[in-house]
């Protein structure tokens, strides 16, 4: 993803590195502009100090520390090398946050892509009140996880009103303790992802549809098809870089997800739920094994820079696609 | 897009449209339901007669304020000075900020804990802002350089030719035309200071520096099993950013979908 970002960056500052370029030819141009551009340093100096100073501090702390038997307040630190390491590659719960990450990222993705498609699509014909159900759409991401976690507690409690909905619709025998048990929590976590988030899918996908041509869809109707043939082979196709985007932005949420699992159900019933964030703080303020935490926050950075690169080089090929989706 | 010419084909679309949207309401319903079961208008009487709700309010109001200052502040300049001034080893410097873009904020907080507690930034507010500034940065510096770099330089060259240093250049006509991308990184900035919620749980303990999003685990600890005022409290939480989006609609569109692009 960075790699895709810088490239994006890279490009919007062509002009002015061309002109760099060009000055570098006349040598009175040169001395006049390289004069008035010199000290840019301290330009960006203040947001070096804010943000990379304390970001690469706080990594090579942890890296310090990963490498310690450590609680975090004692004076006595032992060091102990990799142990950490090669403890979280020996913990099942670790393996277990990696396999629920990798589940909640594919599920909410596609339904966030597929629900957000439908309704920017649903939303650019001819509906009525299509300002208002934009809102309803959009509301809930500007609405903190933190808020609306005992909304959906007690939504999904055994004697909430989604069991109750179920039994005054006749389906009764499936109404449950939703979050009390191992096999349904994290999709209860899913649905409040996917409720929480989808509204950026949406917005995304209704900029990039608004940039679709209305000849090719005319030309596409006179040759006879229908709407659902318009929408798969045109529309989707049009949007593949807004996908991708989306794909990374997933990707890197769902491995840095903390509040929605540890509101929700505390990455319980019996580690169902632990994310690799909620065991981060688990092992860091809780069980005070700072050391352990530092090891698996490690793990977790290599993860994400790894799944950033990844992503990156796959959508490359879709750059083009998605600059010209996303403006 | 879609094309209904029959009058049951329209009225399958909306019914499509609005059997998707019901889905996104159900929470609210059920919140601001749950919330005037029991006593009714009575709970949210309970709520706000609190005495340290305000200052849930201000806290958050307060952190927002100083993130949104400090972030916008490194952003412009640094922006600024990516996009048109010259710096030696540029791309260097960019890359180093944008590694930061993958850096889950929960890395940070091993190393923050220890060093606020033994700095006394512990309890602070600057204890929250510096971290949740130094998250946002790094995006918000992309985003506005990509902006910056669409200023023609021959605007800033004529300024310079009339006499104008390089802050005056930037400050009388960069700024200016900055305006819009600055609004999405204010819009980007209040979202992510105003509902964050591990840093101030893991760095502001005391119970009078307490921000919003800390309100429903409060009320939880407040009134155990009176579910009715947990959820009163969180519709109160909620009014504030909901209404900011719905007076700002456009700017938080354009915030967040920039935002998205993470």
């Amino acid at each position: 993803m960075t790699d895709m970002l810088t490239k994006g960056g890279a490009d919007a500052s062509v002009p002015s590195s061309g002109v760099g370029a060009r000055s570098k030819g006349r040598a009175p141009a040169t001395r006049r502009r390289s004069s008035m551009r010199a000290p840019g340093f301290p330009w960006i100096l203040p947001a070096l100090v804010v943000s990379s100073g304390l970001v690469y501090f706080c990594i090579g702390y942890n890296g310090w520390v990963s490498l310690l038997d450590w609680n975090g307040i004692s004076p006595i630190q032992t060091f102990v090398g990799i142990d950490n390491y090669l403890q979280a590659f020996a913990d099942p719960i670790f393996w277990g946050t990696l396999q629920h990450t990798l589940i909640y990222f594919v599920v909410t993705f596609v339904a966030q892509t597929v629900l957000g498609i439908v309704l920017a699509v649903l939303l650019h014909s001819r509906v009525r009140l299509a300002g208002l159900y934009k809102v309803i759409i959009f509301v809930p991401v500007v609405l903190a996880p933190a808020i609306m976690a005992p909304v959906f507690r007690i939504m999904f409690a055994g004697d909430g009103p989604v069991n109750g909905f179920l039994e005054a619709i006749g389906l009764g025998f499936i109404a449950q303790p939703w979050l009390a048990q191992s096999s349904t929590a994290l999709g209860v976590l899913m649905i409040m992802q996917i409720w929480n988030t989808t509204g950026i899918s949406f917005i995304l996908f209704y900029a990039a549809i608004s940039q679709v041509e209305h000849d090719v869809i005319e030309a596409a109707r006179l040759d006879g098809a229908g709407n659902i043939r318009i929408v798969w082979s045109i529309v989707v196709p049009s949007v593949r870089g807004t996908i991708v985007a989306l794909a990374m932005l997933g990707a890197i949420g769902t491995l840095k997800l903390f509040d929605i699992p540890y509101l929700v159900t505390s990455g319980g019933p019996n580690f169902a739920t632990e994310f690799l964030g909620t065991y981060i703080y688990r092992q860091a303020v809780p069980l005070g094994n700072v050391g352990y935490a530092s090891a698996l926050s490690i793990i977790l950075l290599v993860l994400a820079l790894g799944m950033a690169l990844v992503l990156s080089i796959r959508g490359n090929e879709e750059r083009q696609a998605k600059k010209g989706a996303v403006r | 897009m879609l094309e209904a010419h029959t009058r049951r084909g329209k009225v399958t679309l909306q019914l499509i449209v609005t059997l998707l949207a019901i889905p996104f309401l159900i929470p609210l319903v059920v919140m601001v339901q749950g919330s005037l079961a029991g006593k009714g208008w009575g709970n949210y009487l309970a709520v706000l007669s609190l005495p340290q709700l305000p200052s849930f309010f201000l806290n958050s109001a307060i952190i927002s304020v100083l993130t949104i200052a400090l972030a916008l502040l490194c952003t412009l300049l640094a922006a600024f000075g990516f996009a048109k001034l010259h710096i030696r080893g540029k791309e260097f410097f960019f890359w180093v900020l944008l590694a930061a873009l993958t850096l889950p904020e929960i890395v940070l907080v091993t190393p923050l804990f220890v060093t606020a507690t033994t700095t006394n930034l512990y309890n602070t507010y600057w204890a929250v802002v510096l971290p949740l500034a130094a998250l946002q940065i790094p995006f918000t510096i992309l985003i506005t350089r990509t902006f910056m770099a669409g200023i023609p330089d021959a605007l800033i060259e004529a300024a310079r030719i009339d006499g104008a240093n390089t802050w005056r250049a930037f400050w009388h006509v960069v700024l200016p035309l900055t305006r819009p991308i600055a609004a999405a990184v204010i819009v980007l900035t209040l979202i992510s200071a105003w509902n964050a919620y591990l840093l101030p749980l893991i760095f502001l303990q005391d119970a009078n520096s307490q921000v919003v999003t800390q309100v429903p685990s409060f009320f939880q600890g407040q009134y155990n099993d009176d579910q009715t005022k947990v959820l009163a409290s969180a519709v109160i939480s909620a009014i504030p950013i909901v209404v900011a989006y719905l007076c700002l609609q456009k700017l938080f569109e354009r915030g967040l979908s920039a935002g998205a692009l993470k």
